[in-house]
């Protein structure tokens, strides 16, 4: 393939006009930008345009052959819907060249109103795949942003098997977890990360303890910033990028300066011009990089383009950390200050009559039999098992189905939340195997393993919580591809989830009791800090110990570590919203769900009891009195806690 | 043509810089504008300033406390007008505030005390304990805190929450005193930047925020009273409009806050379950929602 200025677009982040104007003379060829409404970046409203604003620099950038893509890159709340739908209007009157998009839902506003203007998936949705790919494509989707995590080696065999167009970041600020799916700052503070709103809990510093003796680990600590992933920078690299076909070169930072963003476009753009007239003959330029090496912000890495780095990606230290959002804070605690909900009296919502479904994920066939033992209706196993568990083997999957059939209760199989192509060619042979087990149904993590489930299992589908649900529209979607049942997103307030339940196409679920994961890495941190490297898998580290990162409130997150040797962080406090059960079931909400993968089966059997008993009480329809006492009943080891709950209006 | 250099830390100050560039151009001199920003990164401002005096440039417009100082400290000549500075002369900018007396003058950033603690009389009239939070290291906080606990006698009862390093907000909760009606958060980097922190742990126990850093009240402060960053800056082109006609920047007094603005937050407001007096909300320059 020949390459152009075409095929290597340069696209450069604007937040101020000046900007705009400084990118574009530096020789970006595209730019992305906000609008005032429905997107990310919301901590400063001043570096987004107003309608107007927003015409006048398509205008601008247009008069001089650069593409203009606008960031509608926001989940969308219930309430959010009709001014969505009014500025995608807009929008297409004023035809920039593409949107950025993340929520679902958007998709199908795009249908409905005939939307005109090309869609590019935003990095927050969770594409690791070309399954994914595909499911988008479907809906228009012309462009993807790809994780950061997929190496330039996986991006080119989805380029070759998909033919989207790939946009990868390649300068500037980074997610240590999986963007799309770090719930640590909306579930805390009520600030989503996925609604513009990141308080940057990964750029905290942190101890490495022992989860059980609760002491220091490292030998050699190099520094208390373990998730300060330092900035992504492809200078270094640009040969291999540019031949990988990704098409579109990223740089992040819409909220830089004129002079930040004109210096690193200048830089790039004389490099890409010397590479694409005289591939062969193109050098390194070391003075240009100085430049760039001197002006940068935080330390660079190429972070998981030529795979994975390991500890070199990190800035242990901090020492260049630009400026911080918040400091580590105790989390909410079940029995602290925040008000129970309360329900209104009176109401006749049928909902009340009908008895609550019960379902517990479970990490064994122990703790199987015991959910089911103390009244649980489905059990979910598969997906990532952790350490030192093992994964389900179609021999205990059988079993289960078993146990299951005897008594007339579900057991339904999961899959991981992030599916690489690896993961994918694993779940299409077991979507396979099962069509003889016969499971009770099937539960997806992302739009492409719905689509592949769809394709290939008879099984009933459902759609698990990375999927972000916060609207109906986005329910919709779900519907459109095949899935029955779906769970609302771990960041919704008791307000939206009120909003989501009066309007949903699909029957909810709701996660309400359990050890619930804040973010999930590619990043090893043990193996990091304790063998300073990425080696990968090192069948080591977590064998036989447990690990946890001790903020400066004094919490301690629990690191579980996967078949995959992914990282999943859990909150400090496991999620109870027991004393809020009778609020929502007033809500309406029937499918109640508890994550009991983390548990022993012991405590699986204790929280399942309670909570089977409390909604048979709500459901009998008698004068409901929550008892206190039951909180100390279901504590296990560790603190329980209430989430987004402690917010009495959402934002 | 005056070459006219702007040094600056962040891009809060961003309406301090356009207010001088309205100022000067209001004056029919012909200038162009020399523009750098340190991007919150302190250590680079020196190397900044040392950039713009390269350029040759006929005076500095410093936008905060350390881009002033670091081209004060430049070798030279060159003037410098400086805001929103806080401290002019514990900065070392100036000698005093009427007669400069070196190469810089400018416009003060801080609101009169008392002016600040009649506004917080006025917006929760029922407060008689108030904590403030302060990040310990930084001058700025320190007299802030002294001017107000002047200007507070007799109005309230203080209680002092000082912050050495940002961790240390991390176990707020634990340090703050039963029986406060209020928290009050004097300038400084470790508390502006940490915000989310303070608010959160002022959230669950339903104590309102007075800040003196404007960005935080849409971040979840009650209110403020804040300088309007485009006036002084536009106060500033004027003293610049002076230095390029001749005069000596040394001569020309430093200016202070003339009027204050009022910033509230009624979602804020709501949630705590505070009524906010509608003839505060008729003042406001700003209510957010």
């Amino acid at each position: 393939m020949l390459l152009t200025r075409q095929s290597v677009e340069l696209l450069a982040p604007v937040g101020t006009w000046e900007v705009l104007e400084a990118a574009i003379t530096a020789g970006a060829d595209a730019v992305y930008l906000g609008g005032k409404r429905f997107n990310m970046r919301l901590h400063r409203t001043d570096t987004n345009f107003d309608d107007k604003k927003l015409t006048q620099a398509i205008t601008y950038a247009h008069a001089r052959n650069v593409r203009l893509y606008v960031t509608v890159n926001n989940l969308i709340s219930e309430r959010e819907i009709p001014g969505v739908r009014d500025y995608l209007k807009f929008l297409n009157e004023i035809q920039p060249d593409a949107l950025i998009v993340q929520d679902l839902a958007i998709l199908e506003l795009a249908r409905e109103i005939n939307l005109t203007v090309p869609l590019h998936a935003s990095v927050m949705m969770n594409t690791h795949n070309e399954h994914t790919i595909k499911a988008l494509m479907d809906y228009g989707i012309t462009r993807v942003v790809t994780n950061r995590e997929l190496t330039l080696s996986q991006l080119s065999l989805l380029r070759e098997r998909t033919g989207v167009e790939l946009e990868y970041f390649i300068h500037g600020d980074m997610c240590a977890a999986h963007s799309g799916q770090c719930f640590h700052s909306g579930v805390v503070f009520g600030q989503s990360s996925n609604r513009g709103r990141c308080l940057k809990p990964c750029r905290w510093p942190y101890q490495l303890v022992d989860t059980l003796t609760g002491q220091a680990v490292a030998a050699k600590d190099p520094g208390p910033y373990k998730l300060a992933l330092k900035d992504m920078c492809m200078y270094t690299a640009l040969p291999q990028l540019i031949q990988s076909g990704v098409c579109s070169f990223k740089i992040e930072g819409r909220m830089r300066t004129a002079d930040f963003v004109s210096r690193i476009v200048r830089l790039y753009r004389k490099a890409l011009d010397r590479y694409i007239a005289d591939p062969n003959g193109y050098t390194f330029d070391a003075t240009d990089w100085q430049e760039l090496y001197e002006y940068r912000s935080r330390d660079f890495s190429t972070c998981y383009a030529l795979g994975n780095p390991g500890a070199s990606s990190i800035g242990y230290t901090g020492e260049r950390e630009p400026r911080f959002f918040s400091q580590a804070v105790k989390e909410a605690g079940v029995t602290g200050s925040a008000a129970v909900l309360v329900p209104n009296t009176g109401s006749d919502n049928p909902s009340l009559r009908l008895r609550p479904a019960l379902a517990v994920r479970v990490a064994d066939l122990a703790s199987l039999t015991s959910a089911f033992a103390n009244g649980a209706d489905i059990a979910y196993i598969g997906g990532e098992a952790f350490a030192p568990g093992k994964p389900w083997s179609l021999e205990d999957i059988k079993a289960a189905v078993k146990l299951a059939d005897d008594r007339q209760v579900q057991v339904i199989v999961t899959t991981p939340r992030i599916t690489m192509e690896r993961e994918a060619g694993e779940l299409e042979q077991l979507f396979a195997g099962l069509e003889t087990l016969k499971p009770h149904g099937l539960m997806v993590s992302n739009s492409g393993m719905l689509r592949l489930a769809k394709q290939t299992s008879s099984l009933s589908i459902q759609t698990d919580f990375s999927f972000n649900l916060f609207n109906h529209l986005t329910a919709a979607w779900l519907k459109d591809n095949g899935a029955s049942k779906a769970t609302i997103s771990l960041e919704a307030t008791y307000e939206q989830i009120t909003e989501l339940a009066k309007h949903s196409p699909l029957p909810l679920e709701m996660i309400i009791h359990g050890a619930i994961e804040a973010m999930v890495l590619d990043h090893c941190i043990p193996s990091a800090i304790m063998a300073g490297t990425a080696t990968h898998p090192c069948h080591d580290l977590c064998s036989n110990r447990h690990y946890s990162l001790l903020d400066s409130a004094g919490e301690r997150h629990d690191i579980k570590i996967d078949q995959y040797c992914r990282n999943h962080i859990l909150f400090a406090k496991d999620l109870c919203l027991l004393p809020h059960l009778a609020a929502l079931m007033q809500a309406g909400i029937v499918n109640y769900r508890i994550e009991g993968q983390h548990y022993s089966s012991e405590l699986v059997g204790i929280i399942t009891a309670a909570y089977r008993a409390e909604l048979d009480k709500l459901a009998a329809g008698d004068t409901y009195v929550f008892d206190k006492t039951i909180i100390d009943r279901i504590a296990g080891p560790r603190q329980l806690g209430i989430g987004a709950f402690r917010y009495r209006v959402s934002r | 043509m005056h070459n006219i250099g702007i040094l600056q830390l962040t891009q809060n100050l961003d309406d301090a810089v356009h207010g001088f560039k309205s100022g000067l151009t209001g004056q029919d001199l012909a200038v162009e504008f020399h523009y750098v920003n340190a991007d919150g990164a302190l250590h680079d401002l020196p190397q900044l300033a040392g950039k713009l005096a390269k350029q040759k440039v006929d005076l500095i417009f410093a936008c905060s406390t350390p881009a002033a100082q670091a081209a004060v400290a430049l070798a030279g000549n060159i003037p410098v007008v400086f805001t929103p500075v806080f401290d002019p002369v514990g900065a070392g900018l100036v000698k005093t505030m009427d007669k400069p007396g070196g190469k810089a003058t400018g416009m003060a950033g801080m609101v009169p005390a008392a002016a600040k603690a009649a506004f917080i009389r006025e917006l929760l009239p029922s407060a008689n304990n108030i904590g403030i939070l302060y990040h310990s290291g930084d001058s700025n906080a320190l007299l802030e805190i002294s001017n107000f606990k002047q200007a507070a006698a007799g109005l309230f009862s203080l209680v002092e929450l000082p912050a050495d390093k940002a961790e240390d907000l991390s176990v707020l909760a634990d340090r703050l005193p039963p029986n406060l009606d209020a928290l009050f958060l004097p300038i400084g980097r470790v508390i502006e930047e940490n915000f989310a922190s303070v608010a959160y742990y002022a959230e669950a126990a339903n104590l309102p925020i007075i800040t003196s850093h404007a960005p935080n009240v849409p971040a979840g402060a009650l209110g403020a009273l804040v300088a309007n960053h485009f006036e002084l800056g536009r106060a500033c082109g004027a003293q610049a409009a002076q230095i390029l006609a001749g005069a000596e920047p040394g001569n020309i007094p430093v200016g202070i806050v003339e009027h204050p603005e009022i910033q509230l937050n009624t979602f804020v407001a709501a949630n705590l379950g505070i009524e906010l007096s509608p003839s505060l909300l008729v003042k406001a320059k700003e209510v957010f929602e």
